[in-house]
């Protein structure tokens, strides 16, 4: 794996990485309600992104762990009353600070090369989407067994309904104007 | 370099938004995409493609990038979209522009790797605020409504 050496140097920082990505969460405007929560458990939070960075990149991990720690992440922070779009800035202020580390680590070893870099801003930013997708999976779980929402094209009924309306309004846009009969009567045209 | 690697995706607009909207209307992942009308869906994305120098070149976090994403957000509550299928719908619009620079084996050279660096930088910064803005609509729309 051309990324080894940034997973390890990443994981070799994690403490000080951890403690930077926690002083961000706790300042930035975009996630308030991360100042209500105990800090130990921020940062053991942060810490285990950090230090098991290539355990959490692992490819198979798609559809399994990753998905089931972030749905579970999304109702945690549900039932702590968070808002969602805190929680997807803090999964962002962790990605933007890991990115610039990766980014930054060409200046400090030489030894790294640019394709390195590019391959592991692809796995990064690939757990990343994956981690927002399932914490939104996880939001809307809750949404639909606390309050009862549930988007409505969430039910596979109404969305057939919509994409049949849909196929209606776009038959009545591309349906072939009827022309006029004409009919020749000697020399005339005459509009039946 | 970086704008070379800008207009390369502005130039391949048209079809790279063509793909992009096939495979939304027909990944079970993004079905109430199926909503949209073809034409609006190609639309949305072509508004990014082909005008991606003016999306990535400016800061994010404030301004039309805001304004923008907030509202879609809201109009895709207001339609009924769930929220996970939406991000998915960036992601993925994200996603093929990478996979177009890859696929154009334009990143040979160290200065081309280099100015990829650099690219991946500033596309994330945009596409991480789209989403957060368009879920920051989704939620506001959604307090609003929420019977809670």
């Amino acid at each position: 794996m051309l990324t080894k050496k940034i997973v390890d140097l990443i994981e070799a920082n994690a403490l000080r990485l951890s403690e930077e990505i926690q002083e961000r969460l706790l300042s930035h405007p975009s996630t308030q309600s991360y100042r209500n929560i105990d800090e130990q458990m921020l940062h053991d939070w942060i810490y285990d992104v950090c230090s098991r960075f290539s355990y959490w990149l692992e490819e198979d991990k798609d559809e399994g762990e990753v998905a089931q720690h972030y749905q579970n992440l999304g109702k945690d922070r549900f039932e702590q009353n968070f808002q969602l779009p805190e929680v997807i800035s803090a999964l962002y202020l962790t990605k933007r600070r890991l990115w610039e580390f990766i980014a930054a680590s060409r200046e400090v070893d030489s030894a790294l090369n640019l394709n390195q870099i590019v391959e592991a801003s692809f796995l990064l930013v690939r757990f990343f989407d994956h981690a927002v997708m399932h914490v939104t999976e996880g939001f809307e779980a809750m949404l639909k067994n606390t309050h009862g929402y549930e988007a409505t094209l969430s039910n596979p009924e109404r969305l057939a309904e919509a994409i049949e309306a849909k196929k209606e309004r776009e038959k009545l846009i591309y349906e072939e104007p009827k022309l006029p009969t004409l009919c020749f009567t000697k020399g005339m045209i005459r509009r039946e | 370099m970086l704008i070379r690697l800008i207009e390369m995706i502005e130039n391949n607009a048209e079809s790279m938004a063509e793909d992009l909207k096939n495979k939304l209307l027909s990944d079970p992942a993004t079905s109430s995409y199926q909503t949209l009308d073809d034409k609006t869906c190609y639309e949305n994305i072509l508004e990014v493609y082909s005008r991606l120098g003016h999306w990535l070149l400016r800061d994010p976090e404030k301004g039309e990038v805001r304004t923008h994403y907030s509202d879609i957000g809201a109009q895709r509550f207001e339609e009924g979209f769930p929220l996970h299928e939406i991000v998915q719908a960036l992601v993925a619009t994200k996603r093929h522009i990478w996979d177009t620079i890859v696929e154009k084996g334009i990143m040979q050279t160290a200065k081309e790797l280099d100015s990829a660096v650099d690219f991946v930088t500033y596309l994330n910064r945009f596409f991480d605020m789209a989403i957060y803005y368009t879920t920051l609509g989704y939620y506001g729309a959604l307090n609003f409504k929420s019977p809670s």
